[in-house]
């Protein structure tokens, strides 16, 4: 038998810091540098717009938050798990996103970062950026821009650019 | 010694029926331990265990090789196994205790699941050696 030793996992180190949250029973963590905000429910709008609401449905809300405009995704949605009690969300920093989460619980360090393994080959592979083991349990690390991607983030602005040329005409 | 011919094969029981995985591609039987998981999409993965600092993904072959009806895992074989360019430790949930065996290959007849690698002849019973890397290639990129 080959010790384990012999087998060199992706492992990263990186000392940082993540914020853990709670979606469907699951916990996982945020880059807390990724985060701008942690909120309540107050002062969403549910996201109507038709024909992006059936292309993306994770996205559920809008929220106006100092003169910006941020798109509010499920998380439970995005990583395919049944409703969940949602409770807070989390407003993202640098990008139009905001994620409903069930709770969010607290900071901690990590100080490695394992990759996911390679034979994690579907949907997941974009959804985090890897895994930490804090106290012999596992957490994902999120890839927060996964939450609206570039191409989805496209769609909605160009569905907003279609109505507000027919709003203006 | 082992007589000449023959291989070291790690055979597990998956219910009433025992597979082989070459002994050079195991690295260890472990016991029950906490399966951890996560979100994911990957048909077969249950999740992962910590094993000394290591992330070992979990993969219950026995949804393949003896469908839904299997009883209870009750241990993890740890093998190495190629998934693309890379070796990763896999644990695969068994129903019992493994024995270490020395056997010869029994020719195949050509009508094995792709999985099987060859077949081993042990006392009255047949038993399949299972490529683990190409069981879940197949069902993990499905």
């Amino acid at each position: 038998m080959r010790p384990l030793k012999q087998l060199r996992p992706e492992v990263k180190a990186a000392r940082e810091d993540v914020i853990v949250f709670a979606v469907g029973g699951y916990k996982l963590a945020i880059a807390a540098g990724a985060v701008k905000e942690i909120r309540g429910m107050e002062g969403l709008h549910p996201f109507t717009l038709g024909g992006i609401s059936t292309q993306i449905t994770k996205l559920k809300y809008t929220l106006e938050r100092n003169g910006s405009t941020y798109f509010v995704v499920d998380a439970a949605q995005h990583f395919q798990l049944p409703a969940s009690n949602v409770s807070r969300v989390m407003v993202l920093r640098n990008m139009p996103t905001g994620v409903l989460v069930d709770s969010t619980d607290r900071i901690m360090e990590i100080s490695t970062l394992h990759g996911l393994p390679p034979v994690f080959t579907h949907e997941e592979r974009g959804w985090y950026r890897g895994l930490a083991v804090v106290n012999g349990q596992v957490v994902p690390i999120v890839n927060h821009s996964a939450f609206l991607n570039r191409p989805e983030l496209e769609i909605v602005r160009a569905g907003l650019e279609r109505v507000r040329g027919v709003v203006n005409a | 010694m082992i007589p000449e011919g023959e291989k070291s094969y790690v055979l597990f029981p998956l219910g009433e029926r025992r597979f082989a995985l070459p002994a050079e591609t195991v690295t260890e039987l472990a016991r029950p331990d906490s399966v951890q998981t996560f979100p994911h999409r990957t048909p077969l993965l249950t999740g992962v265990l910590v094993r000394r600092g290591r992330i070992v993904p979990v993969c219950d072959v026995a949804q393949v090789l003896v469908g839904p009806a299997a009883p209870p895992r009750k241990f993890y074989l740890i093998a190495n196994c190629k998934i693309g360019a890379r070796q990763e430790l896999t644990a695969v949930p068994v129903t019992g205790e493994c024995e270490l065996v020395s056997a010869a290959n029994v020719p195949l007849k050509g009508n094995e699941p792709p999985y099987v690698s060859a077949t081993l002849s042990i006392g009255d019973e047949t038993v399949a050696v299972v490529a683990l890397e190409k069981l879940i290639c197949a069902e993990t990129t499905a």
